[in-house]
């Protein structure tokens, strides 16, 4: 890393109805170093870089490119400048080759005329080879593992010759190995004299990866430091305002009668592969049960299953003492089941609705929400207003777009409205991907409070760490059997090994 | 079929369901045209053999779990039973006259309209945007082509004027659905009462809503010098339209420009992930404004052709008679894919040409094939050919940031 500055952004401010995204924010990065950004959810990351990537127009604020002035109207002018950006959610087209989505908007040409297929393929793996991103550049996107898909979101940056990559919360869809990885090639890129700058909530990542560290807070800036010195304590204070427990406290489990039992399931995928291969458990009122395992070993399925989204091949699942046998959705959340889907966009909210409509979205037909088929609007948006003091929602009210929400506050909506039905049974999978510390805590209490409340459990989640630190008891799942079965006090190692299939190899 | 565990490489195949539902389909349709000229077998007795053979590997793809297909070719081993001992019953006169080469020929001339009517839809929503208003902009086609071709005293005037007129309806379409981001059936179905209105209001002002000119300048025909007095293939393919041939040109154009060039992958791209395509720099509307155009310009050509071309020269009210959704569904059967829609497109031809000669044998039974455009309409809408999968962000409006 050198002192050269690559990158100067210059009082930064950006408005959003209601709210101001980003407060006169200042950054400047350097030639050769990784640079992270980190705030808590809503905090105005993404905005900021979005903004750098031409996607927002400032309302106030100057960029300067190596000490010259620039205005970027588009994400071509910023393309062309040398930036380039690997968003949040992909933008990759799942039916087109990697290679395909890599050239686009940039194709070789040959005669003139045609697209030089072979011409692209030939750039793609020159490229991959030089950066040692491993893809191949005719596999359909849609066929690739998430990792790869961000492999090839990486390449299509650096075949527009961005010096300045943004990379959005790489991390947070990536299994641990894949992280692991990604951290090899930014080291590398920066060893070629890239500017990296990285988002992340994983305060372990940045002070692993970051060379500085800038923090912002409800859209403005708090400092910017050097790693050195830095630690996860002194950053989580500096997002949040004040201390944060990064583990939490809890009492041993007291638990009670088994609320959710599961007996002999075998549940296919949507091409008809046996995902869960006859698995039983049973969480007991009290208890967290934690399933730990290497994404795509069936706990999607699985959890679909309980809740009544998904087809059960054999086996019975009984809930609070009631068997359901082919149950819908609505049947197994009256029987009392509450639902923190994975994927929060597509499962756990209606983007389009607003918040309040989206906390009404199980019990909308019932008192006091509605009464004799008509519905009563000012009671949902009060019941809204009450949880979203109470989940710390922020950036926007009841009557909101969920939409405009940042992806953590999102998260908030759907672990309020699902913890506030008061369900006997819980299921949570991934409830704290892309949250931030403060939020992390927040929900980590939560669910621990609602332990002593007497529901029962079920935590999934890829996070080792999140697994270890609130399960009573911890079951790993590979390929789509139970492969082991442990107390709290369990160590990492011994799990990591049986979620790569260890202990059955071995046996 | 596990019982017939013989190692033969013809049964192996076989016992894929899915080759087996294929092979039902494809003898289906033979079962029929056993009976029929230049084979002509006169004995029930075969398409009974091979109807019934194509059931059973119908019925065997279906239980093993392809249901749409499995049931699909066993429906056309039925129907194959059925037409090929009609067609054993019926006199060899009767036979010869209904199925002689120019059916190839009358094929084309009721496909072709529906040809470009479905490249015009592929352009319009491979780039995102529904048009269910290509019945409008074909009828606009329609009109103005025979305004252009009377008053420029010339078809290539009449081509240029239906273009431009079947462009200037598909700009009100585009401006709705992108700029306004109206709701496109909507929209399209207003295009579509738009047309009716426009076309029907100057008919009447322009020509009394009757009298074209006779001798308006027509589409000429190709007449191919030697091929012309081939056996079968003369009367099929030596004298066409010009048209025609254009429109077997566009297939290939089509299919070149979408998936060989850059513009295609970016016309492609913004079908199916309008976001991805921005962040890279491509202009959304741009291209979305340029393919609905296009669009509109093609569906014009084959209304032309309904009037200036085979048409000779005649315009009557509202003319089209929902060969925009004929042409519609053709690109729906053939999954947006220009070859599969000509595919379609050459079915629908062939179904209305076959219910135009049918009146040899009945009159009434004639008039109930001419639904059978529709009802193949019906079955490729309900997606029997398997699943067809639209564009990802096709009917979705785009919103920049
Ligand atoms: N298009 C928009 N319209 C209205 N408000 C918006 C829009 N985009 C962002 N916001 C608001 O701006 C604020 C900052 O959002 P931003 O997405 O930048 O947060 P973030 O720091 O990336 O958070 P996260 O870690 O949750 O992704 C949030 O309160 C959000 O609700
Ligand atoms: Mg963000």
């Amino acid at each position: 890393m050198t002192d050269e500055l690559v990158l100067e952004m210059r009082g930064i401010t950006k408005k959003f109805p209601g709210i101001v995204a980003n407060d006169d924010v200042s950054l400047d990065v350097r030639k050769g170093e990784v640079h992270a950004l980190l705030g808590e959810n809503g905090a105005g990351k993404s905005t900021l870089m979005n903004i750098l990537y031409g996607l927002y127009k400032p309302d106030e604020g100057q960029l300067l490119l190596q000490g010259k002035p620039a205005v970027f109207g588009s994400a071509k002018d910023a393309i062309q400048a040398g930036i380039g950006m690997v968003h949040q959610h992909f933008m990759l087209i799942p039916v087109m080759t990697v290679a395909e989505n890599i050239v686009l908007g940039n194709e070789p040409v040959r005669d003139g005329v045609l697209l030089d297929e072979r011409g692209a393929e030939e750039r793609v793996r020159e490229l991959s080879k030089q950066y040692g991103l491993a893809v191949d550049p005719t596999a359909l996107i849609a066929d690739i593992t998430v990792g790869q898909q961000q492999r090839v979101a990486i390449l299509k940056a650096l075949y527009r010759g961005a010096e300045i990559l943004i990379l959005d919360e790489p991390t947070a869809v990536l299994t641990p190995q894949e992280a692991t990885e990604l951290f090899g090639i930014v080291r590398s890129l920066r060893a070629d004299g890239k500017s990296i700058i990285f988002i992340s909530h994983k305060l372990n990542e940045v002070l692993e990866i970051a060379d500085r560290i800038t923090v912002l807070r409800r859209g403005k800036k708090v400092a910017t430091v050097s790693r050195e010195g830095a630690t996860e304590e002194s950053l989580a204070r500096a997002m949040v305002g004040r201390d944060v427990l990064l583990r939490v406290d809890k009492p041993p489990a007291e638990a009670g009668e088994p609320l959710l039992q599961v007996d002999d399931l075998h549940v296919f995928d949507d091409r008809g592969i046996e995902k869960v291969r006859g698995v039983s458990f049973a969480v007991r009122a009290g208890e967290i049960v934690g399933i730990a395992g290497v994404d795509g070993n069936g706990q999607s399925e699985l959890i679909d299953a309980i809740a009544g989204l998904r087809k059960i091949e054999s086996g019975t699942i009984e809930l609070a003492g009631r068997t359901l046998e082919h149950a819908t959705a609505r049947e197994m959340l009256d029987a009392g089941l509450g639902h923190i889907p994975e994927d929060r966009q597509v499962r756990g909210l209606v983007l389009e609705f607003t918040i309040a409509e989206n906390i009404a979205l199980h019990d909308y037909a019932e008192p006091p929400d509605a009464k004799w088929g008509w519905l009563f609007p000012k009671k949902l948006v009060e019941r809204a207003r009450t949880l979203i003091r109470e989940f710390d929602v922020r950036g926007g009210g009841p009557l909101s777009r969920a939409g405009t929400l940042s992806g953590g506050n999102q998260q908030k909506v759907v672990v309020a409205r699902e913890i506030a039905r008061d369900p006997r049974v819980l299921i949570a999978a991934q409830p704290t991907r892309g949250l931030d510390v403060g939020a992390i805590e927040f929900l980590h209490r939560r669910l621990v409070d609602e332990r002593a409340e007497g529901r029962a459990i079920l935590l999934v989640s890829l996070e080792l760490d999140e697994i270890l630190s609130l399960s009573d008891r911890i079951l790993v799942l590979y390929e789509g059997e139970l492969v082991g079965e442990h107390g709290a006090d369990v160590s990492e190692e011994e799990i990591g090994l049986e979620m790569l299939g260890g202990r059955r190899t071995a046996a | 079929m596990s019982t017939f565990a013989l190692d033969n490489p013809v049964w192996n195949r076989l016992r894929d369901p899915r080759t087996a539902g294929i092979a039902g389909i494809v003898l289906g349709v033979v079962a029929c045209f056993v009976a029929l000229p230049p084979i002509t077998a006169r004995s029930p007795l075969y398409p009974v053999l091979v109807g019934i053979a194509a059931a059973i590997l119908g019925l065997s793809a279906a239980l093993r779990g392809l249901r749409r297909l499995g049931w699909g070719a066993f429906a056309a081993g039925l129907i194959g039973i059925v037409l090929g001992v009609l067609a054993t019953r019926s006199s060899e006169g009767n036979l010869s006259i209904v199925f002689t080469a120019s059916l190839i020929a009358s094929m084309f001339v009721f496909s072709t309209p529906l040809v470009f009517g479905s490249m015009a839809g592929i352009f319009s929503e491979r780039s995102g945007v529904v048009n269910i208003g290509l019945e409008g902009m074909m009828l606009m086609g329609a009109f103005w082509g025979v305004y252009g071709a009377d008053k420029g005293k010339s078809w290539a005037v009449g081509i240029l004027v239906a273009m431009l007129a079947g462009g200037l309806l598909a700009l009100v379409h585009a401006y709705f659905a992108i700029h306004l981001r109206a709701d496109q059936i909507v929209g399209g179905t207003a295009v579509n009462f738009l047309a009716l209105g426009i076309t029907g209001y100057f008919f009447f002002q322009l020509y009394n809503g009757q009298d074209i000119p006779i001798g308006v300048s027509t589409i000429p025909d190709v007449h191919l010098p030697y091929i012309r007095h081939w056996k079968y293939i003369g009367p099929a393919i030596g004298s066409l339209n010009l048209l025609v041939w254009v429109s077997f040109a566009l297939v290939i154009v089509t299919w070149f420009v979408l998936f060989k060039t850059p513009i295609g992958l970016r016309i492609r791209a913004c079908g199916e992930h309008p976001r991805a395509a921005d962040t890279v720099g491509i202009n959304v509307y741009a291209i979305r404004y340029g393919c609905v155009v296009l669009s509109g310009m093609l569906a014009a050509l084959g209304g032309a052709y309904l009037s200036i071309g085979f048409g000779g020269g005649a315009y009557t009210d509202n003319m089209t008679a929902g060969r925009g959704f004929i042409a519609l569904a053709a690109m729906i059967f053939g999954n947006w894919r220009p070859f599969g829609a000509f595919g379609a497109a050459l079915l629908f031809g062939f179904s209305t040409a076959l219910a135009y000669r049918l009146p040899a044998y009945s009159g009434s039974a004639a008039t109930l094939f001419q639904a059978l455009p529709y009802v193949l309409t019906l079955i490729a809408v309900a997606g029997v050919v398997g699943r067809t999968v639209p564009p990802a962000a096709d009917g979705k409006p785009y919103k920049k940031q």
